[in-house]
């Protein structure tokens, strides 16, 4: 699937994270969830309590490597989202109609993703837009996600590979080590696509700020820090801490090797439309 | 959890598939953000006959009674999730949570659920509390699941507590064993009214005409029973097999009437049925 990793930071001049969260997931998501032929979209939002402190000091210390220093300030969340190709994304924002008025269905006239310069991040001398940080990721199942009806405990493991580490050395043998740790309810590794505006082009006017050179320059110096991020899925913490504590040894002299720098953000996932990996039915679908 | 199902037929004006689009698509997208919502699906009636899902002739063995042009009834169902009556009688006002030049903003749509209630549905919707009973914890893979509606009436000789009992006992004990099972759970219609304060006095539920077409709709069946496979096959699968043979015994015993239907799930909102977190989460 074409699957885009969307960075925001939120507008620190009007909402705090907590109000972020709200306008993210509640007006903001109501309208992008219409987005045509979209096929699944989640939002995480950085958790509000710091990782070190669910885990405890000393195994975060243990388990984390050159952690980039203010991480968080570039992002508050990122949606993940999913289409059948990259087609289908750049040509998601084209209304379709799915509001019944009494002249049937139609488009909603008042379908809207104009609350994002209010929502992220604005760009000061170009009113109306925000800053996106919009990445094309290549997925790797390594567990099947389930989902159950319970809000669940998921693990971003951000790392940036060492200079002569290959993504398919980290692929054969990290990934098939983390994929053993006990109780996951699902892992998924993400690489990174090495053209930073693949998911910019097309989705995006290249005369926005994403496409600038500033814009640009934004995206490197993220990209800078990280080259993948594998998504855990655990019930509870717990559940991290005692799987993390069996495969422990493994794990770290797989770290040593492979990793310059590598560290874990817990998020919330906000389940917008379940990621449906089947062929799309030939009806609307979310 | 306070679980209210809501049946719904659509706008005559609107074929199946226009209702899909504006209830999964529109209306949806503002049910999401209804105030303290814990969980939200939109259950909508398969273009696939229950005939074609699981062979006629199986259909026809598991089948006993269904109610005549049951189908004209309703096209979808949605299933709304609260901590508590409070939270779901107020989930329909306006919801803090639009971002604005000044902050957060108020949006009033989300107390009118869209506005399109008129639009979208042929009178009111039969909205009704269930008496749920897990019997399988649901775990939704990332891909669209074949979900099953069981439709059950409970035997006049037999009372309504007695019927729970042992549609939530040894039956569901037994049917969710089926191997490929993802999630089942036993919804017991009951008698709470959930319809008073949620819709506006002059809505056609309130009506003699709507009281008796949601009664009707009601007289076919008691209890709902939702089941999810991967695929109807594993269901006609097990109910073949030598394992589940007694099932068809207790249905006999336990039931007047049985009859299936497929149904294409929407998750909304991924029900979440611990504490909820102190900020806002869907």
């Amino acid at each position: 699937m074409f699957k885009v990793f969307a960075f925001l930071k939120r507008n620190t001049t009007l909402l705090t994270h907590d109000e972020y969260r709200a306008g993210h997931v509640g007006y903001h998501c109501g309208q992008s969830r219409r987005l045509r032929n979209i096929r699944g979209y989640l939002v995480n939002v950085w958790s509000n309590t710091p990782f070190a402190q669910r885990i405890g000091t000393e195994l975060h210390q243990q388990i984390t490597r050159n952690e980039p220093q203010n991480f968080l300030d570039w992002w508050d969340g990122f949606p993940e989202v999913y289409f059948d190709s990259q087609e289908a994304w750049v040509h998601a924002t084209d209304v379709e109609p799915t509001r019944a008025t009494a002249d049937g269905l139609i488009n909603d006239p008042d379908w809207s993703l104009a609350d994002g310069p209010f929502l992220f991040d604005p760009v000061p001398d170009r009113p109306g837009e925000f800053k996106p940080c919009h990445l094309l990721m290549h997925e790797h199942i390594l567990v099947p996600v389930e989902r159950e009806e319970v809000k669940s405990f998921k693990l971003m493991q951000f790392f940036k590979n060492k200079p002569n580490v290959s993504n398919d050395q980290v692929l054969a043998d990290y990934a098939a080590a983390a994929a053993q740790l006990p109780g996951l309810n699902g892992c998924i590794l993400n690489f990174r696509d090495p053209d930073q505006a693949a998911a910019m082009q097309g989705f995006y006017g290249d005369d926005t700020w994403g496409l600038s050179n500033e814009g640009i320059d934004h995206r490197s110096r993220f990209c800078d820090m990280w080259d993948g991020a594998i998504e855990y899925h655990f019930t509870q913490v717990n559940d991290f801490i005692s799987a993390r504590r069996f495969l422990h040894d493994e794990l770290s002299r797989l770290e040593s090797r492979f990793f310059d720098s590598l560290w874990y953000v817990e998020v919330d996932e906000n389940l917008v439309v379940m990621p449906n990996r089947n062929p799309a039915p030939n009806y609307y679908f979310r | 959890m306070l679980k209210v199902f809501g049946f719904v037929k659509r706008h005559p004006r609107l074929t199946h598939d226009e209702y899909r689009t504006g209830h999964v698509g529109y209306h949806n997208s503002f049910g999401r953000r209804l105030n303290n919502i814990r969980g939200y699906l939109l259950n909508v009636a398969s273009n696939r006959p229950i005939s074609d899902s699981l062979g006629a002739e199986a259909v026809k063995k598991l089948t006993t009674n269904e109610p005549a042009d049951f189908d004209d009834g309703w096209d979808g169902w949605g299933q709304l999730m609260f901590d508590t009556m409070e939270d779901y009688v107020s989930a329909k006002t306006p919801a803090i949570d639009r971002a604005g030049p000044n902050g957060l903003e108020t949006d009033t749509m989300v107390a009118r659920v869209g506005d399109d209630f008129d639009q979208l549905y042929a009178g009111s919707p039969f909205q009704f509390h269930v008496d749920e009973h897990i019997a399988m914890p649901v775990r939704r893979p990332e891909r669209k699941l074949f979900k099953l509606a069981q439709f059950v009436k409970r035997p006049a000789s037999l009372e309504p507590e007695l019927f729970r009992a042992y549609v939530t006992g040894r039956y569901a004990t037994l049917a969710a064993t089926m191997p490929g099972l993802r999630g089942m759970i036993v919804n017991v219609r009951t008698n709470l009214d959930v319809m008073s304060k949620f819709f506006a006095q002059d809505s056609e539920g309130f009506t003699p005409e709507g009281i008796a077409r949601r009664e009707t709709f009601y007289s076919g069946w008691d209890a709902l029973i939702e089941y999810w496979f991967d695929g109807p096959e594993q269901f006609s699968s097990a109910r073949n097999s030598r394992d589940f043979e007694q099932l068809p015994e207790l249905e006999s015993a336990f039931f007047s009437a049985v009859f299936y239907r497929e149904v294409d799930e929407t998750v909304a909102v991924l029900p979440k049925r611990n504490t909820p977190p102190p900020f806002y989460h869907r």
